[in-house]
């Protein structure tokens, strides 16, 4: 008896107690903000115990304390499942919100509701941790809504402005329709395996598991903003810069991928599930990382980035590898987090811009942001032995080496090429050449707060990729022989990337902007996907359904089919066949001196 | 034939001169064809009940209805020329337009 699990429920609950207290007076305190900080690191820090204990004997456990209600034969409880994925995803998930947490204090200062913001913020961390150790889907269910609530709230912070109530709702339209997913996939196992706990559901055996795994992959495609739902990831950077730095790059939208890991021994067996997950990430990869070549707001070239790096998470899904895609999402979350804080450092110094056409030569005045995005976007594009290295490679050798469709590897690779090209953009725009910006801008990154949690963050993006590959239990075996070109080829073709980027972008620095051509149009427009859908299909169905629902019955049967049909017919036709003058007097008259006629010639026979 | 068989006949052939020989107005060639109607069912009436033709006692009854039936036709086609033209006069049916 250790106490692993007393440690873990203690930094959960330490979580809630700004809540908690978010009815006294210290809510309304100006210090509030840096209470709830130190709550999160406190909390953090009491996680690594268990964790360490993890690492060190391999200890999981299931939690399952409170009996909720039985429905009869369905038990639903509250209980938490700590195994290999939520013991790591923890501490990670909870330094990396200790880091934005810090920054926000220097964000967000100005804002007069500032308590609320981390209250809200606090609200979806705590969530997200509902979501990470659930033991059951009901409880995991609760925690999906949950940080998809907070997201909303979060998005729409600024809510007077129009574009950003449009963004928070659109967030909550696509990942509804990814909950039907889900929900289908919570029916199936209801009335098939008759329970929502994962232990009784992997031990199960059934014959056909399409249905539930495609429900599954429906509701990551919802939320982690897979190709075909995932307009709202870049509207979403209508948020706040803290919340896009949480929500929107580590913890969030890792969440639908999230629930594939979670259920890899079912994936593991579905040949069919597999590959379509895998077309599906290889097509949101390079679609976004496509999308990303030509923006021209900061932010929204990270966001296609983190869209991006989301595919090939379920790529690896998509190749049978469960861990390594748990690796990457642990390791993305530093470094993406980090880009964002960069971004939002730059925006706030540039008082508010974020067109990075009106950046440049920021190197100088700047140097501490210049450093860490410059390492933040090296540890993105898979450098070798800083944090990306370690999973991005991996992922990227094990689809070499792997007996999977050769398209999907392909068009990955193609995607890895084009991150380095975006990473490039970025940082020729922002950081080098002349400034293109206001020259009243009183640019200043001395703040400590400021400083402090990049730098945290900086420091997790160059070391946390090997200190969480040096310490983790072995899971599958990566592949450890292949050819020489397969193993180069990540570093291949990232190269290949940076200097085609560097080249066109220096090329065509000083020269004429040319009228777009069709290609550039599709990538800036996002291959027009939100200005079709968004306008078409529900066009199509108010018509299809004003027409059935009045003119279907009313005008066409009631009205059109007998009456009028047959006057126009008998119009149309008299005026066709008839080719009299009308003189009725005439034709009764004959007819008159006919039947007389007729009469006396038939009576004068003898 | 009897002389009420021949009288009622004599009215008939003078509701169809009425009828075919009119100078203007169409109402009165559809009271005429009215005229022809009563006395075809005078003329059928009196033969069946003279010559106790029991079972066929039905036929004017049925003549009747149909009788009707056409009288309407006939006043729905005098609506619709009086609707165009506003009158009734016949020598307006020269131009075959709907």
């Amino acid at each position: 008896m250790n106490l692993f699990t007393p440690l873990m429920l203690t930094a959960m609950f330490i979580l809630l107690l700004p809540i908690i207290m978010s009815n006294t007076q210290l809510y309304k305190n100006s210090l509030y903000p840096h209470y709830v900080k130190t709550t999160i690191s406190y909390a953090f820090i009491i996680s690594m115990i268990p964790t360490m204990m993890f690492i060190s004997s391999g200890q999981e456990a299931v939690i399952s304390n409170w009996h909720w209600l039985s429905i009869q034969t369905l038990k639903l409880s509250l209980s938490f499942k700590m195994d290999y994925f939520s013991t790591i995803f923890i501490p990670v998930a909870l330094f990396v919100t200790w880091s934005i947490m810090e920054f926000s204090m220097w964000y967000m200062h100005s804002d007069p509701y500032i308590n609320r913001f981390f209250k809200y913020l606090l609200m979806f961390l705590i969530t997200m941790m509902i979501l990470v150790t659930a033991n059951n889907l009901f409880q995991l269910f609760i925690g999906w809504e949950g940080v998809g609530i907070m997201s909303f709230l979060l998005i729409g912070w600024w809510y007077g402005r129009a574009d950003a109530n449009t963004a928070a709702l659109q967030a909550i339209l696509y990942n509804r329709i990814g909950d039907v997913g889900f929900i289908m996939a919570m029916a199936w196992f209801l009335t098939n395996s008759n329970a929502w706990d994962f232990q009784q559901i992997f031990i199960t055996q059934h014959e056909n598991l399409n249905i539930p795994l495609l429900g599954l992959l429906l509701a990551a495609t919802g939320k982690s903003a897979q190709f075909g739902l995932h307009p709202w990831l870049p509207s979403a950077m209508e948020g706040p810069t803290p919340v896009s730095a949480l929500l929107h790059s580590s913890t969030m939208v890792v969440a639908g991928v999230f629930l594939l890991i979670r259920f890899y021994p079912l994936m593991e067996q579905n040949k069919t599930m597999q590959t379509l997950t895998l077309c599906l990430g290889a097509i949101t990869t390079l679609f976004t990382a496509i999308c990303a070549l030509t923006q021209n707001d900061i932010k929204k070239i990270v966001a296609f980035s983190t869209s991006s790096q989301l595919g090939l998470m379920i790529v690896t899904i998509g190749i049978n590898q469960p861990y390594l895609a748990f690796l990457h999402i642990c390791t993305h979350a530093f470094f993406k987090a980090m880009l964002f804080m960069c971004s939002g450092s730059i925006i706030h110094s540039l008082n508010d811009e974020q067109d990075i056409r009106k950046m440049g030569g920021l190197y100088k005045p700047m140097p501490f942001t210049t450093t860490s995005l410059i390492i933040g976007s090296l540890a993105l594009t898979g450098m070798p032995f800083l944090t990306g290295f370690y999973s991005k490679d991996l992922i990227i050798e094990t689809a070499n080496t792997s007996y999977t469709n050769a398209w999907a590897l392909l068009i990955t690779l193609i995607a890895t090429s084009l991150t380095a090209a975006y990473s490039t953009r970025i940082m020729f725009f922002v950081l080098l050449g002349q400034p293109r910006f206001n020259t009243l801008n009183l640019i200043n990154e001395n703040n400590t707060h400021l400083i402090n949690s990049i730098k945290r963050l900086l420091i997790g993006s160059i070391f946390a990729g090997y200190l969480i590959s040096y310490n983790i239990p072995p899971t599958t075996i990566p592949q450890m022989t292949m050819p020489y070109y397969l193993k180069l080829t990540a570093l291949a073709v990232t190269i290949a990337g940076f200097i085609l980027a560097l080249e066109l972008n220096l090329a065509a620095k000083n020269l004429k902007f040319m009228y777009p051509s069709n290609l550039f149009k599709f990538s800036n427009l996002l291959g027009y996907f939100p200005i079709v859908m968004h306008r078409l299909p529900s066009k199509m169905s108010l018509t299809m359904s004003q027409k059935s629902a009045s003119m279907l019955l009313d005008m066409i049967w009631l009205e059109n089919v007998l009456p009028k049909s047959i006057s126009l017919f008998q119009m149309k036709m008299s005026t066709t066949v008839s080719n009299q003058k009308g003189l009725v007097k005439l034709y009764f008259l004959s007819f008159m001196i006919t039947l007389a006629l007729s009469l006396i010639l038939l009576n004068s026979h003898e | 034939m009897s002389m009420v068989y021949i009288n009622i006949f004599l009215a008939f052939i003078m509701s169809l001169m009425g009828l075919l020989m009119y100078r203007s107005h169409l109402m009165s060639s559809l009271l005429c064809l009215e005229g022809m109607m009563l006395s075809l069912f005078i003329m059928m009436t009196v033969a069946i009940l003279n010559n106790h033709l029991t079972l066929a006692s039905m036929a004017p009854i049925i003549l009747l209805v149909f009788a009707a039936c056409e009288a309407a036709l006939g006043l729905s086609l005098l609506v619709m020329v009086s609707n165009t033209y506003g009158t009734d006069y016949v020598q307006n049916l020269n131009l075959l337009q709907c």
